[in-house]
């Protein structure tokens, strides 16, 4: 299956399903959604790029880690990622890299500041067309 | 859920709803508001507060509670100083988010023909800071200072006066913070954003005092009906975020050792004299000093604004500045003895009797002044409600009315505003929170904050 992405409900905060053939595939529909949260995407190029690297003790915190990675360097550089890669994902360890633009408010669209991403309500299983995460954003 | 009625404002939901409750959840609030509350997952959340090991008293739920993660928005619990944990998810990302008004020299008629000037001055002095950009350039050093010493620093480089510190909580600064406890990430992403609003429901708003219910605290503020007030609400901006993801991914390690469990991951917690424990106090410390320096920089670039539209002479004294979400050691009576207790409100207001308590409506609608109340520190560890609180998800505002239809419909009621963003405004319009009035109206018939003064926006400014 295409990876696929929606917003989910949430009084205070967004959430993010997301849907792919397999957990990589998953977690890069994930990342999508949330730059989605922050910017509209139209308009950005794959013109820089960044590695990522998310370690943690198991695979919600890894989840959790690499979009927090999304939000670290929209907060410093203003980057905003349109491609997303997985090098290699271990016991311990997801590492991959990004490429994307820094925001021109001039020329793009910000929506809003995402905060991090939590554990709360956290899910990443197999289903049987392939992978599903969901991982709620403080906003 | 069954909640047991104790009054008209107080509910209470029993330690026996579920396994692991070490106490009872009290929830202040009124039928109408607990129709909104029941909508969501806050009810049961609040019920998860009442699990986190070393909790005293209640666990307690304020009137604007509202689903967050872990801990509702609206939470607040004492964990006793010697026994109890500390969790970073129960002060939440956006440590020392908080409020701060500014009185002024100026009334409503002197004001009302230059508005306009005034939004754009002030929405152009006052950046919300997107992507690493901010009107502040600072070195590590400084950073350093910042985190250490609070608005002292911004006092040193001329923002503001010691008189600011005076109605400061805290004098803007918590003791035993540790710059070096803070992640170079988190410092990172905090130092371009230093003197920058943020975005999502932080605003400024120009207010005027549009009713007193208390003369004499309004006129100790020198506040008088049509008087002009500047209210300011934001935080530690990333910084604080990242303290909170930083520290919320160590406690989840510590956890396992002190063999801990919590109800969901994201309220990770350690024992308060644990080494982890401190660490992530004396960080929070550091992000909550960033945040009141964040607030007293802002507050010094509005008063610019201010004198640049209405001349040098304006005056613009700070009433108070008061955190809603933070963890602080503070003695109170539990059972009939003094106790060191380390009190986490999140989305909560410390309400100590005499002290101001702002609590700000939704965008377009009224904000109260308040004064903290003897029943505070009898029944919620000298706490009150920090704001009216969601009730709809920021998907569902945005459904409804486009960004410039409600800009057009507040013009018609007399109020501008200024955003950098559409969802600013659609995902904070006026409908996306409870009514503000039976807000106030639970906390001040619960005897927890008095009304002092009604505040009504005519200029509105988001990130």
């Amino acid at each position: 299956m295409a990876p696929e992405f929606e917003l989910l409900e949430h009084t205070s905060d967004i959430g993010v399903l997301a849907r792919g053939g397999t957990r990589k595939e998953a977690l890069l529909a994930a990342s999508q959604g949330v730059v989605s949260i922050l910017v509209d995407p139209a308009g950005f190029g794959p013109v820089e790029e960044r590695y990522f690297k998310a370690t943690g003790r198991d695979e919600a915190a890894q989840i959790v880690n690499w979009l927090n990675e999304i939000i670290f360097f929209f907060d410093t550089e203003g980057m905003v990622f349109v491609e997303f890669a997985v090098d290699s994902w271990t016991k311990n360890e997801i590492s991959g890299h990004a490429r994307g633009e820094r925001l021109d408010v001039d020329r793009h669209e910000f929506r809003t500041a995402v905060k991090a991403a939590t554990y709360h309500q956290f899910e990443s299983h197999e289903t049987p067309n392939g992978w599903e995460i969901r991982v709620f954003v403080d906003v | 859920m069954h909640l047991e009625k104790i009054d008209d404002y107080r509910w209470l939901i029993p330690r026996t709803y579920k396994a692991g409750m070490r106490t009872d959840t009290m929830i202040f609030a009124n039928e109408q508001l607990l129709e909104a509350i029941r909508r969501d997952q806050s009810l049961e959340q609040a019920a998860n507060v009442a699990m986190l090991p070393g909790i005293v008293g209640r666990a307690l739920a304020m009137p604007d509670i509202h689903q967050g993660y872990g801990f509702p928005i609206g939470g607040v619990a004492a964990v006793d100083e010697e026994h109890g944990v500390v969790s970073p998810g129960g002060v939440g990302f956006d440590i020392n988010c908080g409020v701060r008004l500014l009185s002024s020299s100026l009334t409503r008629k002197e004001v009302q023909p230059k508005l306009r000037d005034l939004v754009h001055q002030l929405f152009r002095d006052v950046p919300s800071g997107t992507g690493g950009s901010g009107p502040l350039r600072i070195s590590d050093g400084d950073l350093n200072q910042v985190l250490e010493k609070g608005p002292r620093w911004a006092i040193e480089h001329e923002m503001g006066s010691e008189a600011d510190l005076d109605h400061t909580e805290e004098r803007g600064c918590i003791a035993g913070a540790d710059p070096y406890a803070v992640s170079a990430r988190a410092k990172l992403r905090g130092k371009p954003q230093l003197g920058t609003l943020g975005s999502g429901n932080h605003f400024l708003e120009v207010q005027y005092v549009d009713e007193i219910f208390d003369d004499q605290t309004a006129s100790q503020y020198r506040l008088a009906k049509d008087r002009i007030v500047l209210l300011i609400h934001t935080g530690s901006r990333g910084l604080g975020h990242q303290v909170c993801t930083d520290y919320v991914a160590q406690l989840d390690e510590a956890m396992r050792r002190y063999d801990l469990h919590v109800p969901d991951r994201q309220l990770a917690c350690a024992p308060i004299h644990s080494p982890e424990g401190q660490r992530y106090l004396k960080a929070m410390a550091a992000a909550a000093n960033f945040a009141w320096t964040n607030r007293q920089c802002i507050a010094h670039a509005a008063r610019g604004a201010f004198k640049r539209i209405f001349g040098e002479d304006t005056h613009m004294p700070l009433i108070y500045d008061v955190a809603h979400n933070i963890a602080k050691l503070e003695t109170h009576i539990v059972g009939d003895r003094k106790k060191r207790v380390l009190v986490h409100r999140k989305g909560a207001t410390r309400a100590f009797p005499g002290q101001p308590v702002f609590i700000p409506g939704s965008m377009g609608t009224a904000s109260y002044f308040l004064l903290g109340q003897e029943g505070s520190m009898r029944e919620t560890f000298g706490s009150a409600c920090h704001g009216a609180g969601r009730v709809l998800s920021r998907s569902a505002a945005k459904k409804g009315a486009t960004a410039k239809e409600i800009q057009k419909e507040l013009e018609s009621r007399g109020i501008m505003v200024q955003s950098l963003t559409r969802e600013g405004l659609t995902e904070e319009k006026p409908e996306a929170y409870k009514d503000i009035e039976a807000v106030v109206d639970v906390v001040h018939n619960a005897g927890l904050a008095a009304r002092v003064a009604r505040l009504r926006p005519i200029g509105v400014i988001k990130g």
